[in-house]
């Protein structure tokens, strides 16, 4: 990322490149793709907005301002933008830069609150695996207790998931494939990987699991601007499944920061371990599993890390279509709201763009209550949050499993 | 006369002759083929003025085709069918001229696929109440280079100048043509055609025009269980007008009209209403029970003493001064549309 | 200042309308390239804000301008005489669909492809389809009259409007058209539709929808020469076909389309053509045959009818991310909108690549055949020192010859702030004169988005002078 020369004697502000910058044409064309243009119809909420804003603050001199630094943290990084411009704008790139300006030089005082919560969150918390799991013991009593807030969309946590770690098959010799557990998911969400490595044994592979500091891959710091404090976590998850075996990776927003560790590392090394690196469905597909067809028609949400980054998010409905009767929606894959934290940190928007997408996947269900899939923990239990019954794929996958397998 | 190779200089004679005679005259009276004489309010007296005649330009591939607005268009339909195609203006009276017929505005029994007339101008040259000579829109099929003058000048029965020219969009004559009837509903019929030419119901069987591939057609008139048949006749009456209404609500019309003792036939999907009666009274009984369904009655033939429209003109404001920006005095063709007339006591007395 | 937008907030609602200046930079400019200044924007949300807010407008002595999505190319959203933006995005509901008449309420903010969408299930759709389609709303079709590849066969919006309620400028509120065929007086709805909001707003639109076709064919057709291409286009015509959409891309987009794309078009050919045909099975698959026997006859070396649906959308896709291709090979591309007679295709799209020759630019071409629209796409580096100079000349000429060959300014994106100079070349004075009339008649303030679609001047007697604000 090259930080332009100043061309008149101001010091440019944002960290972003001024070719990436100068690429939109302003044809407009994102705008329906963007969610949170469609729920507000302003142009301020929207990429095209969103860039001509950067632009004044880069070129014309106007201030980094509230209002600037508010246009900003409204958008969800989705990146549905990105998979519908016709200019190949990397808005992703050009946000994740504006970010780290305003994480660098923040217009106004956060509130100390705040920034004592991201820092237990984003340098504390999610780098120590132990660490994060002994939170989650918290929480959970907690939410026993009943005093987690109303509107955290928080999973209903499990005592008995939590003390029973996953233990794959042991192999042989090599792995046929990693499984990536990753840090919040592996603590509120175990049981997405218990099926996801049901299903990859019964599919004959050899599941291996990362080693030491193959925990938190970095997304949420890379959205949040944090950018050397991501490089840090991806340097670690690198060197923690050495070989050449695929890294499977069943959280959507995961994968798609893993596949782009080439760009944020810069290293050969990183470039290979990203090639590696597959979505659950996308290594799922090219395998014999033992399904059976089980009748029940599935909503598939496409979430956006899978549809817009990975540009992967067919084989979900491709894998999930060996056992169920699969139908997508009719939003053109527009996002749900969840964005990482940006459900937690802009709840009124979140809330609106998922009752969009809630509208929608009831539309695709038909008359009944629509039973969905989703890849990515994060929009799993957002859309749960709305009431909606949400599964992984691997967990539908796993329930599809015939009883009677043959032995391996 | 060959009219596929006009004398231009000509026309650009008879134009400018044109442009004196409405510049200098107090009343302009544009004349046509007089075959829609009476639709709107009858015309006064004043400077009859006629457009020249001619086939300017065509070029078949291009699918356009301009005319001198005095042509007939009967001539305009022969020369386009010399290379297979149309322009579906569809008058009832093959003689009327095409000038004549935009003016009036009234569309054919074909709306239903092929669209009002105003949809097949490109292009309209006119003079103005000051003599001068304007065009409007342009001669390609497609174009949205400034204000849709064309729109405004068809159906404005020559209140806003006197057509001269017109570039009009043709189309391929369809491969096979066939009219069918059958005693089903309209509506069912209608339901289960794609893109019929023509629906027309007066109330006792269902007539339809079907229009292209010849097994499109075969396979429509099986579709619909339709019987080959001959085309359907206008009703007939010396009193003669047309409702205009909203679609839906045609048929409930239609049994209102028979009540009234008028003779109708109703273009299906359209909403157009052909009615007829052997007196003034049935077209005002047929124009009540038009505005008990929400629709009007246009008076186009009989019926003298019958106001031509029924209704005020809706936003009369606005249309006030649209006619008041192109002929502020009132010159031309005053009485065709008596409510837009500058001050119409004076006219009266 | 502030008491307008506080006026605009008492009737609006707190959060409905702005004037940072940060928020007024984003309302600067459309998808075209003229950019001015707002002195304000408002979201309405219903006919009465929007009425409310061209009063208050009136009231504060600003004129006013309409803005629905943002997607117009020829900066016919651009804000010229501080004036206050009014942007429909709010209102966009789908209000009423009729299927006993086969018309939509909608209103105005309403995307042009939702529409389409929400009627998909009746069998029914919105004709229009601008390539921009996705993102532009119906109340932005109305202003510019836009086309679409399929509207060739099926017309422009034009043909597909028949009510609308409109604010005029003044405030008043007026019903154009209406649901009958014929209203009685002047076609007030035609006259409005394509007037680039320079006669009102429009806050509900009466649109007509269209029965789907049972069969969708599409063929692919390539040629070694653009003379081959074109003259397939007039056979095609002539053999009394009019298809359902009928484009033409050359050498250079197809060899970048399919290099984005991958759809299958041939890299090597000198044009494409992609021929759609609609309507009942039998007819459509006579069609084909008629279409491979002209492209037989013109030496079609690829003759290809997409197999299923998944091949045909490939096509189209191809074909609309025409603009996505072309991002691959310069930063910036001028997009242009002329339309001649299609038999003069061969010869003006000859001159398109000489003239962008004598200015050292590439042009490529990717257009709608069927009626002759040509959309001449310069690509360039906006940083090379002097281009826009170049870029503008060779746009320049490249009209001018459209307009030589018998050709309009405009086929689709509209006039606006860009071509309003050029309005000259095509209407003398006194055709100008007529259409000033027309407008002044529907506005007689000039406050509905002054200094659009006409040039200074075009008022008998009234002094040139340059918009403030705008540049071109």
């Amino acid at each position: 990322m090259t930080t332009p020369a100043p061309t008149d004697g101001r010091v440019a502000l944002l960290h972003v490149d001024d070719d990436d910058l100068a690429a939109c044409v302003a044809c407009g064309l994102c705008l329906p793709h963007c969610p949170t243009y469609r729920v507000t119809g302003l142009e301020a909420a929207s990429p095209r907005g969103r860039i001509t804003a950067m632009r004044a603050v880069q070129w014309d001199g106007a201030a980094l301002d509230a209002t600037f630094a508010q246009y900003m943290e409204e958008c969800v990084q989705c990146r549905g933008c990105e998979a519908a411009c016709p200019s190949s704008v990397p808005f992703g790139r050009l946000m994740e830069g504006a970010r780290a300006t305003l994480q660098e030089q923040p217009p106004v005082k956060r509130s100390p609150l705040r920034g004592v919560a991201e820092w237990f969150g984003f340098r504390v918390l999610l780098p120590r695996h132990w660490l994060l799991l002994a939170f989650t013991w918290l929480l959970l009593v907690a939410q026993r207790l009943r005093i987690v807030p109303k509107g955290v969309a928080l999973p209903r946590l499990s005592a008995r998931s939590l003390v029973r770690p996953l233990r794959p098959a042991p192999a042989a010799g090599e792995v046929d494939a990693y499984l990536f557990t990753g840090c919040v998911m592996d603590a509120w969400q175990r049981d997405v990987h218990r099926a996801a490595l049901e299903v990859m044994e019964a599919g004959g592979a050899a599941v291996g699991l990362a080693g030491r500091g193959g925990d938190c891959c970095g997304a949420l710091h890379v959205h949040a601007g944090r950018i050397d404090e991501a490089r840090r976590l991806a340097t670690r998850v690198v060197a923690s499944m050495p070989g050449d075996a695929p890294v499977v990776v069943d959280s959507a927003g995961c994968g798609a920061a893993m596949k782009d560790y080439g760009h944020l590392i810069d290293t050969p090394e990183a470039r290979a371990f990203a090639a590696r690196v597959r979505d659950f469905a996308e290594w799922a597909r090219e395998r014999h599993l033992p399904l059976e067809l089980t009748g029940r028609r599935v909503v598939v949400q496409d979430p956006c890390h899978l549809r817009h980054v990975q540009r992967a998010a067919s084989f979900t409905h491709e894998v999930l279509a060996r056992a169920y009767d699969v139908t997508g929606t009719d939003d053109d894959g527009l996002c749900c709201g969840a964005g990482g934290v940006y459900a937690v940190v802009q709840p009124e928007l979140a809330g609106a763009i998922r009752a969009r997408k809630v509208e929608a996947l009831q539309r695709a269900a038909g008359d009944t209550a629509p039973l969905v899939a989703s890849a990515n923990p994060g929009c799993l239990m957002h859309l749960r949050g709305a009431g909606v019954d949400v599964r992984h794929p691997a967990e539908l996958l796993a329930a599809a499993l015939k009883k009677e397998r043959p032995p391996l | 006369m060959d009219l596929t190779e006009p004398d231009v200089a000509s026309i650009d004679v008879d134009v400018a002759r044109l442009q004196d005679a409405v510049r200098d005259a107090t009343r302009v009276v544009p004349e046509g083929a007089r075959t829609q004489w009476e639709v709107g309010g009858a015309p006064r007296a004043g400077t009859l003025v006629r457009a020249p005649a001619g086939v300017v330009r065509y070029e078949p591939a291009d699918l356009t085709v301009t005319v001198a607005a005095g042509t007939p268009f009967e001539h305009l339909a022969a020369v386009l069918r010399e290379h297979g195609q149309e322009c579906p203006l569809d008058p009832r009276d093959a003689r009327a001229t095409v000038g004549g017929l935009l003016s009036a505005g009234l569309s054919g029994h074909r709306r239903l696929r092929l669209g009002p007339l105003r949809n097949w101008v490109l292009e309209v040259r006119f003079v103005t109440a000051e003599g001068r000579l304007v065009k409007g829109g342009g001669p390609t099929v497609k174009n949205v280079s400034g204000y849709d003058l064309p729109r405004l000048l068809v159906g404005s029965l020559g209140t806003i100048g006197v057509l001269t020219q017109v570039t009009l969009r043709a189309e391929p004559l369809p491969a096979a043509s066939q009219w069918a009837t059958t005693a089903r509903p309209p509506s069912d019929v209608r339901a289960e055609l794609f893109r019929p030419s023509s629906i027309l119901f007066d109330g006792r069987r269902t007539r339809v025009l079907l229009e292209g591939e010849p097994a499109d057609v075969e396979a429509q008139l099986r579709a619909g269980a339709l019987e080959p048949a001959e085309p359907p006749a206008w009703p007939p009456g010396a009193n003669r007008g047309r409702i205009s209404i909203a679609p839906d609500r045609v048929e409930r019309l239609g049994a209102r009209l028979t009540n009234a003792g008028a003779r109708w036939l109703a273009e299906v999907g359209v909403g157009t209403v052909h009615v007829a009666g052997d007196t003034p009274e049935t077209l005002t009984a047929a124009r009540e029970a038009a505005a008990e369904h929400g629709g009007w009655l246009l008076r186009e033939a009989g019926a003298p003493a019958l106001d031509p429209f029924g209704v005020p003109l809706p936003n009369f404001g606005l249309q006030q001064r649209v006619k008041a920006a192109f002929d502020p005095h009132g010159k031309m063709n005053p009485g065709r549309i008596p409510a837009i007339d500058p001050d119409p006591a004076r006219e009266i007395a | 200042m502030h008491d307008l937008v506080n006026d605009l907030r008492a009737a609006l609602g707190t959060d409905r309308a702005r004037a940072e200046p940060l928020e007024l930079a984003l309302y600067a400019r459309d998808a075209g390239v003229a950019r001015g200044r707002a002195a304000a924007v408002c979201w309405p949300s219903s006919t009465d804000d929007v009425a409310a807010a061209v009063r208050i407008a009136r009231r504060h002595g600003r004129p006013f301008v309409a803005r629905g999505s943002g997607t117009g190319l020829a900066g016919g959203a651009t804000p010229v005489g501080d004036p206050v933006v009014i942007v429909t995005t709010h209102m966009n509901r789908v209000l009423e669909v009729d299927t006993a008449n086969r018309v939509a309420w909608v209103e105005p903010g309403v995307l042009n492809l939702d529409l389409t969408r929400s009627v998909h299930h009746l069998g029914l759709h919105y004709a229009p389809d601008p390539s921009s389609q996705q993102a532009c709303t119906v109340g932005g079709n109305v202003a510019t009259n836009a086309g679409g590849p399929h509207c060739l066969a099926s017309g422009v919006t034009s043909t597909h409007v028949l009510a609308l309620d409109v604010v005029l400028a003044d405030g008043s509120l007026a019903r154009l058209g209406g649901l009958e065929p014929d209203q009685p007086g002047y076609d007030l709805r035609g006259c409005f539709v394509g007037s680039e909001g320079t006669m009102g707003i429009a806050t509900r639109i009466a649109v007509r929808l269209s029965p789907d076709p049972p069969a969708v064919r599409t063929l692919l057709l390539g040629f070694d020469s653009v003379d081959d291409a074109a003259a397939t286009v007039s056979g095609i015509i002539a053999a009394g076909i009019v298809p359902a959409a009928l484009e033409m891309m050359d050498a250079l987009i197809t060899r970048a389309v399919e290099d984005f794309v991958g759809a299958g078009f041939p890299r090597d050919a000198a044009a494409v053509l992609l021929v759609e045909l609609d309507g009942l099975p039998d007819g459509v698959d006579a069609q084909i045959g008629a279409v491979r026997a002209v492209a037989s006859e013109r030496s079609a070396r690829t003759v290809r009818v997409a197999a299923d649906e998944a091949e045909r959308a490939l096509l189209w896709k191809g074909r609309k991310s025409a603009f996505g291709a072309i991002a691959r090979i310069a930063p910036d591309y001028y997009l242009h909108d002329a339309v001649v007679p299609r038999t003069r295709l061969v010869d003006v799209l000859e001159q398109v690549y000489a003239i962008a020759g004598e200015h050292r630019l590439t042009v490529m071409n990717v257009f709608h055949a069927g009626d002759g629209n040509l959309h001449p796409l310069i690509v360039f580096d906006a940083r090379e020192p002097g281009i826009w100079d170049r870029v503008h000349a060779a746009g320049d000429e490249i009209l001018r010859a459209c307009v030589e060959a018998g050709g309009v300014l405009s086929g689709e994106h509209g006039i606006g702030l860009e071509k309003r100079e050029a309005m000259p070349w095509i209407f003398s004075a006194d055709d100008l004169d007529a259409q000033a009339r027309l407008r002044d008649a529907f506005d007689p303030t000039g406050a509905a988005n002054p200094q659009k679609v006409l040039p200074a001047g075009s008022r008998c007697g009234e002094a040139t002078r340059v918009p403030e604000g705008a540049w071109i």
